[in-house]
């Protein structure tokens, strides 16, 4: 069971960074960034707002759009200079903003860990098939699917998902077609990282907020990605919940290996499909 | 325009200096005597570090009013090691070949520490390691160039396995994160306690990964595991995700919590009302009743530390205002500023008190022997998480002696060869 949540926090960061990668071509090592900058205006809000049940859950929907909104700012200030220049220059740009960003979190939170209490109601455990199963992560098990089915019909259903899917398939097309192109790359990146945000949000509960949970959260959600494929949701999905009941039971059977596990999978995954389990080879 | 930029580097330079040296020093013509300080400003470590640097400057500034040490003013000079043991090298090659300091200090994550300790045995320069904990860095790999100025982790552990012997406990289990430190604390612990109580039994261990995030797999392990009692020595974030995980499922109620951390504030703070209530753990309590009785000048200094750092201290405070001043006491005894003489000063052991009581240290390993606070997290009247009936054992009752060290010494040359 808590393998399956730990999974569910996984997809919400790593679909997201599939998600930008699909559509814009950029590999975003600060997707971890945001992430952090989710928990730490988490963290902001719940101290700032009155001590109410409700603040927690304004929190919750307030913080992912903060990050959002930097994704955004970042998006039109700084990488949309990038996009002609060599990929290696966007790993480089993305790789200094982890950089920028952990050093301004630093500065304007200090060196404090910090936390967010669970609400009340959901402090607790429930008895799920006789196993005490802590409550607050129903929530998370109930948010993803909800989050991923959300996405499907967004991108399955609407003109502007439909116009993200063509933009994974051929830009100068979709721009020769009088698209604004630029635009969507703006509302594709902040909407990647509104939902890092909401993995943040999520977790900062059930973690410490400090300055380090970027890079941890980065390197899981990069394996999630290459298993799933990259640019593929659904292949985020099972893969997330792969790498999710993985942590977990691995922990249980093989202790000493259950790290090097993780990435042996991806590298067997790597040599039989190089382009991931539902990811689309390049042609 | 370059030239201005130039300028105003300069002057940020000569601004940082003055800060680091504690403001402007009372008519002191002499040559500051110069201390290379490399420790973890940027990232994780920084929650440990800015306090200690608080308490180091808080000392040097005390020193420097008061005419500074042999007439002269002393001085720390910043590097940060990012936490990681090649760039604190190439720091402390940076700050004895450029910059020309008479000693080097500081280190928060033992791996520096080692590194920086292994440079100075072969630079021969005199390193004072200072926040970090490992006993490795003066026992099994120590050698004369180092000195370490606070506690190790031998002390600490050892008080809390003394208090754990005192309970009914038979059956113990524990959660150590899988490096250097983890095993250290665990074998520690685990020997004295049966040193102490040979009928104690371990039915269940449990090693996360350093930054495991998700603990639910230990947390229903340590459930399962029989045990009456069980030993923390995860720390810091890791910790407090652990605490956060475990209370839905009742642990604590179950199996009695022991930690090496949990009564930090840097834990306990964020914790807030999900503290683990009832843990046993060691801590700096200086807002504890008999804490402050014991010892009348605590008070005094918190206040101060108060004024200054705008904030409560902690016990990396503490340490770096310990070391500071340790460092002073050395050079005072060696009436110089030469390495050898200080080293002398170091090899034949001193005592100092301090507002927290006596540190003691000694010659024979060049190692700082404080007073250890063990105590019980109990939520105050404000609903805050403190330390509670905290009791105090000093490390000389505890700590391993001369010949010991000697022994683990003899057996690491060994190993060696």
């Amino acid at each position: 069971m808590s393998g399956l949540s730990v999974g569910m926090f996984l997809f919400l960061v790593s679909v997201g960074m599939s998600l930008i990668f699909g559509v814009t071509r950029i590999v975003n090592l600060a997707h971890g960034s945001f992430y952090m900058v989710g928990a730490y205006l988490m963290v902001t809000l719940v101290e700032v707002l009155p001590d109410r049940p409700w603040a927690f859950w304004l929190a919750l929907v307030a913080a992912p759009l903060g990050v959002a909104v930097l994704g955004g700012a970042i998006e039109v200030g700084l990488l949309r200079l990038i996009y002609h220049r060599d990929p290696l220059m966007q790993l480089i740009l993305t790789f200094g903003l982890i950089l920028v960003i952990s050093t301004l979190v630093l500065l304007v939170w200090g060196p404090d860990n910090k936390s967010v209490s669970r609400p009340d109601a959901l402090a607790g455990s429930v008895l799920i098939f006789g196993q005490r199963f802590p409550s607050y992560y129903l929530l998370v098990l109930g948010l993803a699917p909800v989050v991923a089915v959300g996405l499907w019909l967004i991108f399955y259903r609407t003109r502007w998902g439909m116009l993200i899917r063509a933009a994974t398939v051929d830009r100068e097309m979709l721009g020769a077609l009088g698209v604004n192109v630029a635009a969507l790359y703006t509302q594709v990146f902040a909407f990647g990282s509104w939902l890092a945000g909401l993995g943040g949000a999520l977790a900062a509960p059930t973690v410490a907020v400090a300055l380090g949970m970027d890079g941890d959260v980065l390197t899981t959600a990069f394996v999630v990605v290459v298993i799933g494929g990259l640019g593929s949701f659904a292949g985020s999905f099972i893969s997330a919940l792969l790498v999710g009941l993985l942590q977990s039971f691995g922990i249980l059977v093989f202790p000493a290996v259950s790290i090097v596990l993780l990435f042996a999978i991806m590298a067997v995954v790597l040599i039989v499909r190089p382009w991931g389990l539902l990811g689309r080879p390049e042609e | 325009m370059r030239a201005r930029i130039r300028d105003a580097i300069c002057g940020a330079g000569v601004m940082l200096v003055v800060t680091a040296a504690g403001g402007p020093v009372a008519a002191q013509t002499k040559a500051p005597i110069r201390i290379g300080e490399i420790n973890s400003y940027s990232g994780l470590g920084t929650v440990y570090t800015f306090p200690y640097r608080e308490g180091l400057l808080m000392a040097a500034k005390e020193i420097n009013d008061a005419g500074g040490v042999l007439g002269r003013p002393i001085e720390f000079i910043f590097r940060d090691d990012k936490l990681k043991p090649d760039e604190a090298v190439k720091a402390a090659r940076e700050l004895v070949g450029q910059e020309k300091v008479d000693f080097l200090a500081g280190c928060i994550s033992s791996g520096v520490g080692l590194a920086i300790s292994a440079y100075a045995k072969e630079a021969k320069v005199l390193y004072i390691a200072t926040h970090c904990q490992t006993s490795r860095l003066t026992w099994d790999d120590g050698h004369k160039y180092v000195a370490h100025t606070t506690n190790n982790v031998n002390q600490y552990v050892r008080a809390l396995a003394k208090k754990a012997a005192t309970m009914p406990y038979k059956k113990w289990a524990h959660i150590s994160p899988d490096y250097e430190y983890g095993h250290n604390v665990w074998d520690e612990f685990s020997a004295y306690l049966k040193q102490l109580k040979p009928d104690v039994e371990v039915v269940q261990q449990n090693w996360p990964k350093l930054g495991e995030t998700d603990h639910s797999s230990y947390v229903t392990a340590l459930l399962q595991s029989g045990a009456d009692a069980f030993l923390s020595s995860v720390w810091g974030a890791q910790e407090i995700a652990f605490v956060k995980q475990a209370r839905p499922f009742g642990l604590f109620e179950k199996v009695h919590y022991f930690s090496a951390s949990v009564g930090n504030p840097d834990e306990l703070d964020p914790l807030g009302k999900e503290a683990p209530v009832g843990a046993i753990t060691p801590g700096f309590a200086w807002y504890d009743d008999g804490m402050q009785k014991r010892h009348p000048k605590l008070a005094e200094w918190v206040k101060k530390y108060e004024a200054r750092a705008k904030k409560e201290p902690t016990l990396g405070a503490s340490w770096g205002y310990a070391s500071a001043y340790i460092i002073a006491e050395a050079i005072k005894r060696a009436k110089s500023a030469d390495t050898d003489k200080v080293i002398t000063a170091f090899s034949e052991g001193f005592e100092m008190e301090f507002p927290w009581g006596k540190v003691i240290m000694r010659g024979c390993d060049q190692q700082a022997i404080p007073p250890q606070w063990i105590g019980v997290v109990r939520m105050n009247t404000k609903g805050k998480p403190v330390l509670a009936d905290v009791e105090e054992v000093h490390g000389k009752d505890v700590i391993k002696s001369c010949d010991e060290v000697a022994k683990l010494r003899a057996a690491a040359a060994e190993k060696k060869k």
